[in-house]
Formats: C-alpha cells, sequence, structure tokens
C-alpha cells in the first residue's frame, strides 16, 4: 500500500472522491463533514450543520454538489460553491447510513435504520419512493451504475436487489412528483415503482455492505460475520459465487476497484484485505494498529482508494503506477504489461521488443521497478519486489529487435536493487550483508564489495561507480578502488538523475530535488509541496522536472519556475529541444511541446549570453509583472527596460538602470511632478545638467532652477531668472536671484520697491552706491538708520565662476549590448568573389610567358596519401597451420620442464602464400617476391621511384600495439574489408594505403593542372599515376579496365607534358619546337587540353611563318567547336591568312595527314608500318634504338621486356585458375 | 577482494594505462606497508623508465636497495645502452640463477621484458610462464601473441580472467589478443579501450589501443584524429 494521504480527525464513517478534483469529502462521527484536497493536503472547507453523527456523504458527478445523510435523520444537500447547505430532505425516522446520487437522474438514494430505502428527487425536493420490505437496519443502499437497480444490505442478513425500472418510466415528467405524492404513501406497502429483484441470503449475520461491479453482473458483499461475500446475477436470478474468508471480526465495507480485477474490503478488525476477484484468494493485508476501519471509497477514474477509520482517513494507491524504463542515446526502454518496449525519440515510433515473464499476481506490486540498459551489450535488468527484491536479467537477441515474439529465458536472482555499472558488469544489492555483488552477464558473481554506508538501494553513477542511498544520505563509491568519491547528506532520495554529460546529477526524494556535481557537491536545493515526479536534463543543463500537476524548471543556479500545468501525472523520459518526452501511468509515451523561452531566457541571462537574450527580446512576447520582477531582483533592469510598455515602470526601471533618456522620455508621458522630480534627482546625481535644468523648468521649481544656475555659473539664465521672477511679482525670488548675480543695484532697487528702505539703503551705502544712498537717506528723512560701527563691511558678491558648464564629463561607458541593440543593424552582404583561373591560353602571349618549373622536381617524391580500401577477398579461408600441440606444464614454480611453443606464422606470410599481387607482396614486406612479380608482370626493372611507394605500403598495412610498459610494441597485420560479422582468426588480405579512386583524384588534378598551365606540377601527377598503378588492387574485373585504361590516359599525358617542357628549353630551335607543338596536338588529350594544344601549336607555327601548317591546326581547333570564342576568332583569322599564302617558311618532320605515333624517347613520328618497340607497361611506344633502354615514360619498365601483363586483382587470378 | 582499501589501485592502474606522469605525481602514499613500498618505488622508477629517464634510474638505485629494485634498475641499464647489452643479459642470467633471488617476482618480469626485447621469447617463457602476478600473465599473453600463438595467449588470458575478470591488466590482455585473432574481436577489443576512456583519464596508450582498432575496422578518419590527440597529450610513451 503506498500511502498517498493521511488525516487524523474523529470517527470517518463517510468518504466521496471528487470525479475532476484531486479533493475527497470525509464525515465525521463528531458531525462535521470535511473537504480534503488530497494532493496538497490542505484542508479546503468543513461543513458543521449535522446534529450527532454524518455516516453517508456523497460528490454529484457534474454539479457542484454533495449530500450527506447523519443521525439527525436529516438528508442535507450542499452547494461546496457557495459553501453552504441548500436544503434538506425529511423524512426517514432512525439514522441515515448512507446517501449516494444518481448518475444521471437528479435522484439521491438514501439507507436508514427505519428499515426502508428512500429515493429522493432533489431538484423537487421531494421523496419519490420509499423502498420498504427490509426488516431490520438497512447498512447501504446504492444506484447500478448503469442499469435501474438498487442493491442494499440489511442486518437481516440479506442483501437484495431492486427493480426501479417503472420508477424512470414514471416520473418522466418531473410534474409528475408532486402528483405521485399524494398518492405514495396509499401504495407504501406493496409500492410497484421499486420491487426486490433478487434478495441474496447466505451470510449467517447482519451485512454492512453491498455493492455492484462497475461494468460485470457482480456484487460483494461484506457482513458481520466477518466473510466477503461474491454474487453473481443474470436477468432472472442472482446467485452465489464464493466467500472471501479471513477477516477475523465485522466487515466493515468492501468494493470492487475501479481498474483491476480486485476487491477491497475493510474490516473492524483493524485491517484492510485486497483479493483477486478471478482467483478468489488473498493478495494482501494492511494493518493499524488501533484504528477499526469504516469505510472504504474507490475513485471512480484513477487508481487511487481512500479509507475511513476511528482517528481519520488514509488515501492510497495500491500499486505503483511509474512504469520502469531507462533511457539510453535516442532510444527508450520501458516495460510495460508483459514486455519490454522500445521507444525511439527522433522518429517517436515503438516496437515491442522482448516478452518478460510476469510474476502470478500471488501479491500486489510486483511489476518491474527500476529498468537498467546496456547498449553495447544490449541487455536489460529489471528489478521487482517479488520475492521481497530480486532481478531479472534479459539479453536482447540482435534479430528479435522489433518482433518480440519468442520467449527468453530470463536469469534471475535475488537482491533489492541491481543495475549495470559497465558495459558487461552488474551490480546487485545484498541488503542483508550491506554489500554489493558484481555479476557478469552470465549471472555469474566476479566481484564482492562491501559498502561504506548502511545501504537500502544503489543507482547508477558512472561505469565503475555506484550511488549508495541511505535513510539520510547519498554516497558516490568507486567499486574497483574502494573508495567514497562523494558524499552528502540529503532528504530519503527516490530517483536518481543523470545529466548527459555526467557531470552533474539530481537527486529527486518526495518533495525537494538536490543538484549536485558528479561528486555530489551540492549545487542547490529545490523545495515542492507537491510531490516530485520526474526530471530530466536538457542540452543546455536546464533540469526539467514534474511534479504532480506542473512541469518546471530548474536552473544551474537554483531558479526554478512553472513551464506548464498537468492535467495527469507524467513520468518525464528525456528533454529535447522544446519537446518533453514522457510516459504516463499507462505506459502510453507522450510528447509534450513546452514554451522554454522563460528558461531558456533566463539561462541566457545567467550564462551573460546577452546576444540569446537581445534576440528572445525581440522575437517573443516576455512580458508579465513576474518576469519584470525577476529581472529587477536578479540586476537586469536595462533588460526588464525592453519589456515594459507601462510608462511608470518604464520610467522606474530606467532611473534604476541609470538610462537617463529613456526616464526622460517616459517622464514626458507621464509628465507628473513626482516623476520630474526624481528624474532631476537622479539627472543631477549623474551631473547631467541639461536634463536637471529641464526637470526643474518643467515642474516650474525656480528656485532650484536658480541655484542650480548658480552652481553651473550660467549667468546668464540666472539673469533670465530673475526677470522672471520680476514678472511673477516673487520678490523672494528677484531677491535671490539678484543676490545670486551680485547685481547690487539691483537688490537695492528690489529692497526699495519692496518698501524696505532702510534695507536698501544700508545696502546701497555698504557697497559704495553714494548716490543711491544719499537719495534714499533724502526719502527716509529722519530715519536714516545707522550703519553698524567697528564692522569692516565686505562685498557680498559671488564668486565668478571658473567656466560655465553644462553636463559633467562623464566617464566613457562601453555601449552595453542591450544599447542600440533594437536597431538590428544589418550587416552588408559580401560580395563573393569570383574564383577566376588563369586560363591557359587566354591570349597568345601568356603561354609563352609561362615560366618552365624546375624539371628535376618533377620526379621527385611521388604522393603519399592514406587509402581505405574496400573489398572483399574470396579465396577460401585457409585456417592457421596445425602446430603439434607441445602440452603445457603448469606448476612447479618455474621450472625447466616448461617447454614454450614453436612460433606461429605471421600473418604476412599467410599474405604472401595466398596472393600473387605485387602490392599485397609489398604489404607483407616481401619486397624481393614483389619486385619479381613487377618484373615479371610489367618488366619493371627500375625500382627506385617505387621505393618510398613500398614502403609506405609495408607500414601502412601493419599497426602497432603499445601493450605492457617497457615490453616491445606488438605489431599487428592490418586487414582490409573489416566486417562487423567477420570470425575472428580468419585472415583478411593486407589493407592498402593505395586505391583506385585516389588515383582517379590524382587524375582530376594533373587535368586541372594541365587546365592551370602547371605543367611540371601536371607532370609529376601523372607520372606519380604511373608509379602507382602496379601497387594498385582492385576488385572487380571492370575496375581492372579501368585501370588499364588510366595507365593509357597517363602515358599520353606524360609524352605530351614532357614534350611541351622539352619544346620551352629549346628556344633557338624553332624548328624543332614548331615540331614538338605539333606532336603534341597528336596526343591523346581531353578535348580542352587538345584545343589549347592546338592553339599553342598554330601560334608557333603561325610566328615562324609556317602558315600551311598553322592553318591546320587552326583548321582542326575549329573542327572542335571552341567554346570560347577568342580561340575561335583567332583560328579564322590563322586561317584566312593561311589561305591566303599556302606555304611554309621552312621544313617540319610532321606530316599530319599521314597517321604516327610520337617515340617517347626521341620525339620523332613512327608512321604507320615503320618498325617500333613498346614499354611492356605503359605502353608507350619507341624506335627499334631504344630496345632495352628504361621506358621514358613511365621510367620503371624496360623498353621490350616480356611481360606477362597487369594483374591488380584478386579477379583476375580466379579467372587465370579457371 | 573485499577487504582493506587497495593504496597502490590507483598508481598500479596509472602506470598499466600509460599516465606515467600520473604515477609519479600521486606515488606519495601514506602508511604503505615496506611491501607496498617496494611495489610503490618500482612502479615510480618503472615510469621514469616508460618516460626515457634511464640515467635517473641508474643513478637513484644503489647497490643496496631491494631485489625488485636493482630489477629495474637492470631494466633501465639494458634500455639506456642499447651497444651493450651483452653485460646487462650476463648479469641478469646470473641474477636470474641465484636460488635465493632467481624467483623473485619483478625479476623475472624484467627478465621476461628483457629476453622479449632480444626476441628471446623461449628464454622470456621460462622465466615468466610460470606467472605470479597479473603483470607476467599479462607479459605471457603478449609473448604469445608476438609468436603468432593467439592459442596460447588464449589460454593465458582464462588464466587472468580465472584471477580477477575485472582487472585493468586482466582487460588490456584481453584487448590485445582481440586485436590480434582479429575479425569481428576488434569490435570487443574497441570497447574495453572505450571503456576507459570512460573510466579513466585519457592517455596516449588507451588513445593507440583506440587508434589501433579503428584503424583495423577500417575506420581511419577516426584513428588518425585519437593519434593527433595522442600526440597533442605527449605522455612520452615511448614506441606507441
Amino acid at each position: 500500500m503506498l500511502t498517498k494521504f493521511e488525516t487524523k480527525s474523529n470517527r470517518v464513517k463517510g468518504l466521496s472522491f471528487h470525479t475532476k478534483r484531486p479533493w475527497i469529502l470525509a464525515s465525521l462521527h463528531s458531525g462535521v463533514i470535511q473537504l480534503w484536497d488530497y494532493r496538497m493536503g490542505t484542508l479546503i472547507d468543513r461543513f458543521d450543520e449535522h446534529d450527532g453523527p454524518v455516516r453517508g456523504v456523497h460528490f454529484h458527478m457534474s454539479q457542484p454538489l454533495f449530500v450527506s445523510g447523519g443521525d439527525d435523520y436529516k438528508i442535507k444537500v450542499w452547494n461546496y460553491k457557495l459553501h453552504r447547505c441548500l436544503f434538506t430532505l425529511l423524512g426517514h425516522l432512525d439514522y441515515i447510513r448512507t446517501v449516494q446520487f444518481h448518475h444521471e437522474h437528479p435522484w439521491i438514494v438514501s439507507a436508514s435504520d427505519d428499515q426502508t430505502i428512500r429515493i429522493w428527487n432533489w431538484q423537487s425536493r421531494t421523496c419519490i419512493s420509499v423502498l420498504t420490505g427490509h426488516n431490520h437496519y438497512v447498512m447501504c443502499a446504492s444506484f447500478h451504475p448503469k442499469e435501474d437497480l438498487v442493491v442494499s444490505a440489511s442486518l437481516d442478513q440479506t442483501v437484495r436487489v431492486w427493480d426501479i425500472g417503472s420508477l424512470k418510466k414514471k416520473t418522466a415528467s418531473p410534474a409528475d412528483d408532486i402528483l405521485r405524492l399524494s398518492h405514495m404513501n396509499t401504495d407504501l406497502f406493496g409500492g410497484a415503482d421499486a420491487v426486490v429483484k433478487y434478495v441474496l441470503e447466505g451470510h449467517d449475520r447482519g451485512v454492512n455492505w453491498a455493492t455492484f461491479h462497475p461494468t460485470l453482473p457482480l456484487i460483494v458483499s461484506g457482513a458481520d460475520d466477518r466473510q466477503v461475500k461474491l454474487w453473481r446475477m443474470n436477468d432472472t436470478k442472482a446467485w452465489e459465487v464464493d466467500t472471501l474468508r479471513g477477516h477475523v471480526n465485522n466487515v466493515s465495507c468492501v468494493m470492487f476497484h475501479a481498474k483491476q480485477d480486485i476487491i477491497v474490503s475493510n474490516s473492524e478488525d483493524k485491517s484492510i484485505r485486497v483479493w483477486d476477484v478471478t482467483k478468489r484468494t488473498g493478495l494482501q493485508t494492511f494493518r493499524r494498529e488501533h484504528d477499526r476501519f469504516w469505510i472504504l471509497a474507490v475513485h471512480p477514474e484513477m487508481n487511487i482508494l481512500a479509507a475511513g477509520h476511528d482517528s481519520g482517513m488514509i488515501v492510497f494507491k495500491l500499486e505503483r503506477e511509474r512504469p520502469a524504463f531507462a533511457v539510453s542515446g535516442d532510444s527508450l526502454f520501458y516495460a510495460k504489461d508483459r514486455f519490454i518496449r522500445n521507444f525511439d525519440f527522433p522518429t517517436q515510433r515503438e516496437a515491442q521488443v522482448i516478452p518478460i515473464r510476469r510474476p502470478g499476481s500471488t501479491s500486489l506490486n510486483q511489476s518491474p521497478r527500476t529498468l537498467s540498459y546496456s547498449p553495447t551489450e544490449n541487455a536489460v535488468l529489471i528489478c521487482s519486489d517479488v520475492d521481497g527484491g530480486s532481478y531479472e536479467l534479459y539479453v536482447i537477441p540482435k534479430d528479435s529487435f522489433g518482433r518480440g515474439d519468442g520467449s527468453l529465458e530470463a536469469r534471475k536472482g535475488v537482491g533489492s536493487s541491481a543495475i549495470f555499472v559497465a558495459r558487461n558488469r552488474f551490480a546487485v544489492l545484498d541488503k542483508g550483508n550491506n554489500q554489493v555483488l558484481v555479476k557478469n552477464l552470465k549471472n555469474e558473481v566476479v566481484k564482492k564489495s562491501g559498502l561504506p554506508v548502511p545501504t537500502d538501494a544503489i543507482f547508477y553513477a558512472g561505469t565503475g561507480s555506484l550511488l549508495c542511498r541511505s535513510e539520510d544520505r547519498v554516497v558516490i563509491f568507486d567499486l574497483q578502488q574502494w573508495l567514497v568519491l562523494g558524499d552528502l547528506q540529503t532528504p530519503f532520495v527516490k530517483y536518481v538523475v543523470w545529466s548527459n554529460d555526467m557531470e552533474s546529477v539530481a537527486l529527486l526524494s518526495k518533495h525537494s530535488i538536490i543538484i549536485t556535481n558528479k561528486k555530489l557537491v551540492h549545487k542547490c536545493t529545490l523545495h515542492e509541496t507537491i510531490r516530485v515526479k520526474s526530471g530530466a536534463w536538457d542540452e543546455n543543463g536546464v533540469f526539467i522536472y514534474t511534479t504532480l500537476n506542473h512541469i518546471k524548471y530548474c536552473l544551474p543556479n537554483g531558479d526554478s519556475g512553472i513551464i506548464r500545468t498537468l492535467e495527469i501525472p507524467i513520468y518525464i523520459t528525456k528533454v529535447s529541444g522544446h519537446t518533453i518526452f514522457c510516459l504516463d501511468r499507462d505506459g502510453k509515451n507522450k510528447s509534450v511541446v513546452i514554451d522554454a523561452t522563460e528558461y531558456i531566457f533566463k539561462l541566457s541571462l545567467l550564462r551573460k549570453r546577452y546576444d540569446h537574450v537581445m534576440n528572445m527580446i525581440r522575437n517573443s512576447q516576455l512580458c508579465g509583472e513576474a518576469m519584470i520582477a525577476y529581472l529587477q531582483q536578479k540586476g537586469f533592469p536595462e533588460v526588464a527596460l525592453h519589456f515594459v510598455k507601462d510608462e511608470k515602470t518604464r520610467f522606474n526601471l530606467a532611473l534604476e538602470s541609470g538610462n537617463i533618456q529613456i526616464a526622460v522620455a517616459s517622464a514626458k508621458e507621464i509628465d507628473d511632478k513626482d516623476h520630474w522630480y526624481r528624474l532631476g534627482v537622479e539627472a543631477l546625481r549623474q551631473g547631467n545638467a541639461a536634463i536637471v535644468e529641464y526637470a526643474y523648468q518643467r515642474t516650474k521649481n525656480f528656485e532650484r532652477l536658480s541655484f542650480l544656475y548658480l552652481i553651473n555659473g550660467n549667468l546668464e539664465k540666472l539673469s533670465k531668472m530673475l526677470k522672471i521672477a520680476e514678472v511673477k511679482n516673487d520678490v523672494m525670488g528677484q531677491f535671490h536671484n539678484a543676490l545670486y548675480l551680485g547685481d547690487i543695484q539691483e537688490r537695492v532697487k528690489i529692497l526699495e520697491n519692496a518698501g524696505h528702505l532702510p534695507l536698501a539703503y544700508i545696502t546701497a551705502s555698504v557697497h559704495g552706491l553714494q548716490d543711491v544712498a544719499e537719495r534714499l537717506a533724502a526719502e527716509l528723512g529722519d530715519d536714516v538708520p545707522p550703519l553698524p560701527v567697528d564692522k569692516n563691511p565686505s562685498l557680498l558678491i559671488p564668486p565668478t565662476p571658473v567656466m560655465c558648464g553644462g553636463d559633467w564629463p562623464l566617464l566613457r561607458v562601453m555601449k552595453g549590448i542591450f544599447d542600440g541593440g533594437f536597431d538590428g543593424g544589418r550587416g552588408a552582404v559580401d560580395e563573393e568573389e569570383e574564383g577566376a583561373e588563369g586560363d591557359w591560353g587566354e591570349d597568345l602571349d601568356v603561354v609563352d610567358g609561362l615560366r618552365i618549373g624546375d624539371v628535376s622536381a618533377i620526379l621527385e617524391d611521388g604522393e603519399v596519401a592514406e587509402e581505405n580500401e574496400e573489398g572483399g577477398w574470396d579465396l577460401e579461408d585457409l585456417e592457421l597451420p596445425a602446430e603439434v600441440e607441445t602440452p603445457k606444464v603448469s606448476g612447479n614454480g618455474r621450472s625447466s620442464i616448461f617447454v614454450a611453443p614453436t612460433p606461429g606464422m605471421p600473418v604476412s606470410q599467410i599474405w604472401i602464400q595466398r596472393s600473387s599481387l605485387a602490392a599485397e607482396h609489398v604489404a607483407a614486406g616481401n619486397f624481393d617476391t614483389a619486385m619479381c612479380l613487377l618484373s615479371r608482370q610489367l618488366g619493371i626493372r627500375n625500382f627506385a621511384p617505387l621505393k618510398s611507394m613500398f614502403l609506405d605500403l609495408y607500414t601502412g598495412s601493419h599497426s602497432y600495439l603499445h601493450a605492457l610498459t617497457s615490453a616491445p610494441v606488438v605489431p599487428l597485420a592490418v586487414e582490409r574489408g573489416w566486417s562487423e560479422s567477420a570470425a575472428p582468426n580468419v585472415r583478411c588480405p593486407p589493407a592498402l594505403v593505395f586505391n583506385f579512386s585516389q588515383l582517379d583524384d590524382k587524375l582530376k588534378a594533373g587535368y586541372k593542372a594541365t587546365t592551370a598551365g602547371k605543367f611540371t606540377e601536371a607532370l609529376r601527377l601523372f607520372l606519380s599515376i604511373l608509379h602507382t598503378v602496379p601497387l594498385i588492387v582492385v576488385e572487380s574485373g571492370k575496375e581492372v579496365d579501368e585501370v588499364k585504361e588510366l595507365i593509357i590516359i597517363a602515358k599520353e599525358y606524360v609524352l605530351g607534358l614532357q614534350m611541351e617542357l622539352k619544346r620551352r628549353e629549346m628556344k633557338d630551335n624553332p624548328v624543332r619546337q614548331q615540331e614538338l607543338a605539333a606532336y603534341f596536338t597528336h596526343c591523346n588529350l581531353q578535348l580542352p587540353h587538345l584545343r589549347l594544344a592546338l592553339l599553342n601549336a598554330m601560334t608557333i607555327c603561325y610566328k615562324a611563318k609556317n602558315l600551311a601548317t598553322a592553318g591546320n591546326f587552326a583548321r582542326r581547333l575549329l573542327e572542335t567547336n571552341p567554346t570560347n570564342e577568342n580561340q575561335a576568332k583567332t583560328a579564322r583569322q590563322v586561317l584566312q591568312a593561311a589561305e591566303r599564302k599556302m606555304t611554309d617558311a621552312s621544313q617540319l618532320n610532321y606530316d599530319f595527314r599521314n597517321p604516327f605515333v610520337t617515340c617517347e624517347a626521341t620525339y620523332v613520328p613512327i608512321y604507320r608500318g615503320q618498325k617500333d618497340v613498346s614499354c611492356p607497361y605503359c605502353t608507350a611506344r619507341f624506335v627499334p634504338s631504344q630496345d632495352g633502354q628504361l621506358c621514358a615514360v613511365c621510367d620503371i619498365a624496360v623498353v621490350g621486356a616480356d611481360a606477362s601483363g597487369l594483374l591488380c586483382s584478386p579477379s583476375q587470378i580466379r579467372n587465370q585458375i579457371r | 577482494m573485499a577487504g582493506s582499501p587497495d593504496h597502490l589501485f590507483n598508481l598500479r592502474n596509472n602506470f598499466y594505462l600509460g599516465s606515467y606522469q600520473a604515477a609519479i605525481n600521486n606515488s606519495d602514499l601514506p602508511n604503505l606497508s615496506p611491501d607496498d613500498a617496494v611495489e610503490r618505488d618500482c612502479l615510480v622508477y618503472r615510469s621514469y623508465i616508460a618516460f626515457g629517464s634511464y640515467q635517473l634510474v641508474i643513478n637513484e638505485i644503489d647497490s643496496s636497495a631491494a631485489t625488485p629494485l636493482q630489477a629495474v634498475k637492470l631494466l633501465a641499464l639494458y634500455l639506456s645502452n642499447p651497444h651493450d647489452k651483452e653485460s646487462t643479459i650476463s648479469s641478469l642470467k646470473e641474477w636470474l640463477a641465484d636460488p635465493a633471488i632467481g624467483n623473485n617476482l619483478i625479476l623475472r618480469l624484467i627478465a621476461g621484458i628483457i629476453f622479449t626485447h632480444e626476441e628471446d621469447y623461449n628464454e622470456a617463457l621460462k622465466h615468466t610462464n610460470a606467472g605470479g602476478t597479473m603483470e607476467l600473465h599479462a607479459l605471457n599473453v603478449q609473448i604469445f601473441i608476438k609468436m603468432h600463438r593467439s592459442d596460447y595467449a588464449e589460454r593465458q588470458l582464462r588464466v587472468m580472467q580465472q584471477i580477477d575478470e575485472d582487472h585493468t591488466l586482466t582487460q588490456l590482455a584481453n584487448a590485445w589478443l582481440n586485436l590480434a585473432v582479429g575479425g569481428s574481436k576488434i569490435q570487443e577489443a574497441y570497447l574495453i579501450f572505450q571503456d576507459f576512456s570512460e573510466k579513466y583519464p585519457m592517455t596516449g596508450l588507451i588513445l593507440n589501443g583506440k587508434a589501433v582498432c579503428c584503424m583495423h575496422m577500417g575506420n581511419f578518419d577516426e584513428a588518425e584524429t585519437l593519434l593527433l590527440e595522442a600526440l597533442n597529450k605527449d605522455t612520452g610513451c615511448k614506441g606507441s
């Protein structure tokens, strides 16, 4: 039993759940009816009008009403919204035991000790039927949830079922009720509207309770004979099905559970018993020490019950409703019914994974409690309370994933909690000995370790560590080091949620959340009045959690707030952006989209990410008093300023943040004296004289204004003030201003005008204005006051201002991010620069102007690249040759009897045995056999250019493992074509660093270099292709052809480029230059390159006045339909010139009409029919004199040598064998 | 297994996993028994050897030091002078022949390491095959792998697993063997190194192990990243 709420009060005799709200009514023996919110644990209201015990109470399904009946014979109908009793129904002649509203008709059924059951219409407030027949107290009566039936129980030892069908018909119109009242009494005995349908006899003593099953035709009853009886009925009869024995005193109440096949009964024996309806066996018993139970209530929709006893009531659940789940990466594993299910967060797809055994319902709360998942081993560990705490381990077979059929045998064990602590290890808590057993996936104990604190549960805490919970603290314990890594006093922790980076952990207990780092160093604590249910970390380090009725957040600094309210409790599984994934109590996956703006905003503030803050301010509606208060409290009034529309708040915030401009603007809007004054004060504090002046002007505060002018030395304004005072007839102001100005004449004049002649006289005479003094003295006559004697008068003249200043100089402050942040300046869009590449022969001079690269550099360093060769190797697997096993003698310490095994065969040797591909021999380190192979296959004799590649191949096919310290490293052979399912100890061919796609890339680079006119670079690339090809291994026959094709392409380019470079060396021999340029045009080039070669040759010949030849090139160029208009234009011009004069200035060894190949060493044409020799590798052709020489193109093979041909694929070998 | 905390656990672990600097830095442990103290010194000096600071080790260990330390000094002598191995090897053989100290575990381990360097696996195994410490077993595994006898290596590994399946050396040896036999086992080796990298600070040795696994799985890009990271660490673990 999971107690959710408990009250202490007088004896509770009646209980009723509200259908929608978390409320329960409890009627007490003392006469009081209490209305509780069991979720918040607060007393909402109390109704105290009954006289004596209230035994029955019931909420209306939909109206804000409830009904109660008590020992004062009264039935009262109350409106809980109005907090008062609406009316009282009188009629019963003895105690009322139960009252109940009908689910749709405006009826109330009541049972009374007067041996009757009455049905009332609460709208007409009349009794519409009296059901007589019981001949003792009627202890309970209730309507059937759907049909027109009433069931009642009585101390006359019977349970009766009444048919009220005719009552329903008769009361079709409410007006009938009044009419019926008169003749009701007439058929008091034998009334036809409610007739006894069945009388259920079987109990030996008085029956205290009887109730219908919510859906099935069943009745359950409980009686003073200490028995609970189950009855079944059909249309014609009703009979006893079974008796549930176990209570040892009167059964006071019995109920069917709303959602499960369970009967709950309570009794004066101080116990609540739970029974299985189908098996009719006792499942569980809960006892109280001193209190007899009197009443039960079942929530109509939720999984919750209540029981009233001698000193209060309890609200409780029978079973935990939290589904056991574990999150692993993007998927969720959870237990639902009899299956482990999987939910994929990105696709939101659910699948059944494997069935799990479910214990027979011998007792309650046996469903999985926690679930732990090991992703690498695909294993699930489920803990439940079966056998006082046990676990089951399932390894999910790979293929069954998603199908979920076929049963799996679980490995089981006893232990109150079990979790994975490493990929293939799990820890089981052995509470009795306070130790953990670390087990492997075979369920074998590999290690035992005592625990540092008395532990009642363990949680995951990173690989190899445990978080141990005891009553009042948690510790993190490293299993290997036997060391406590962290320790924290906490309330009883229920759940532990680690952040994704395992740096922070949230410890959830019933009413608090503690956030700590991974060493359990406390960061913050939150207290909740409502139960905390679940939580998860979002990507930003904000902890999102749920209570029973809210989704809330907690920022790293401990600030928290509500995100939204919840209708039903949910269990958060993952937070992803604005989406919260959760499981509900039925084990359904849901996703809730939340408005994360508020906490993201606060988080950004906290992290000082003001750019984000600005963005959010611009784009969202974040207003609200709470947010402003938060910003003010956290010291960000300037941020708050941007939200606020209300001018007064804005003004206050502006003053607080010292933003005088906004304050002025707001003050203008508000325009009241107080605000101007406050603005003036702030402006004065800041030294902003202009604003102070403005504020004083607006409030017409002339005295302050004058003083301001005085201290600012603004005499001009001061004299204006004097005039204003004069106009306003403000003598005092005038005088002050005159005083400030040091204007004595004016002062005298003011005094005189004001009638203070003596003062005027004294002022004048003291200041030496003798003529005025005399005039005044004359006016005063005798009353001339005596001038003070013995005093040296000094002139009262204000100091002259050093400078007349306006605003005080202010420190230059960095413009805050918030100032002007709203301008939203848009950066100018960068103009994209066109990547212009120098064209090969845009104009004729460019070609000639090209620098000749260092030819010697061409042949240097072949390019080395990483390679990742794909493709299998289909030779039959050769097992390691069986060795004669030398029996190993163990024991006897280090004895000379030990015979070391003979060394096995290295992998590289296996490679050699299996292969006749040169590259693989090279990889195995057998350079000599590789060289033999290359020589035989391709006639290669010069291996110098291949040396670096040999070394690369060898190095690239081995990796080195640093094993035991100071011991030599272990070389390991790297094989290609690895796959997850490859069998161990079966050798694949070596991984090779060179592959075909690299050559393809090189070819492209070569083309590009050629286009760009970088001939040296291009030549280097094509040569390196030719040098790499002998060490290439490809898979299919088609690829072999591609390789062969590649050789030809590379050869043609090498030849052409070599000729072109040669041509440039021969500046002094124009004829040879022309010839070479001409031969170049006969190499098999890509079309753009051919055009360039033609253009080149055309230009050279044209310049050398060989117009006919140039014309030929021009024609050929035009035949290629050049895309470049310049080229075409030049060609046409040359062609025209040539047609005018079809002659050649010099004789060339070049006949374009006669097909030829160029000798690649001497660069002379070999016309068709002439003898030649060729290179066995690159197929370059040579004049016969070159026979036996090293090929000038590829530089590795010998011209005219015998060779069997390129072998670069295992497929070729297979074909040969065939 | 349960019992008193293992004071040298961290030190050993650091050493096995190649964080030699950490091993040296955290070697000042209070309340060690004399045996533990000698083992601690051995580990510290061997860490220096791993750094290549042979001379420091040779200078600091004098003739009065315990046999294990003498053995460590021998290793330093051997490694410091590749041209004059003969004298070192002859004194090693002399010591091994001495019944009083010839059976010392560290001496046997050092002998195994030196003879493995000499590629005289028979001689090495003569001294190591009987085992006695996890390190000796691990060395056996390594020698068998070098001899391309994974069947023997596997048997040796099983012995280690029986002693302590979760021991760092058992796990490491398991990874070595997995790499040596290849195929699907490569992935298991990767997982072992992955476990280490989650549990302990990254070291060159772990990174190297992971990188080797990646290479064997054809995942050269990741291997490169890992190796670059290892280079950046520059923990000075030679030979990796």
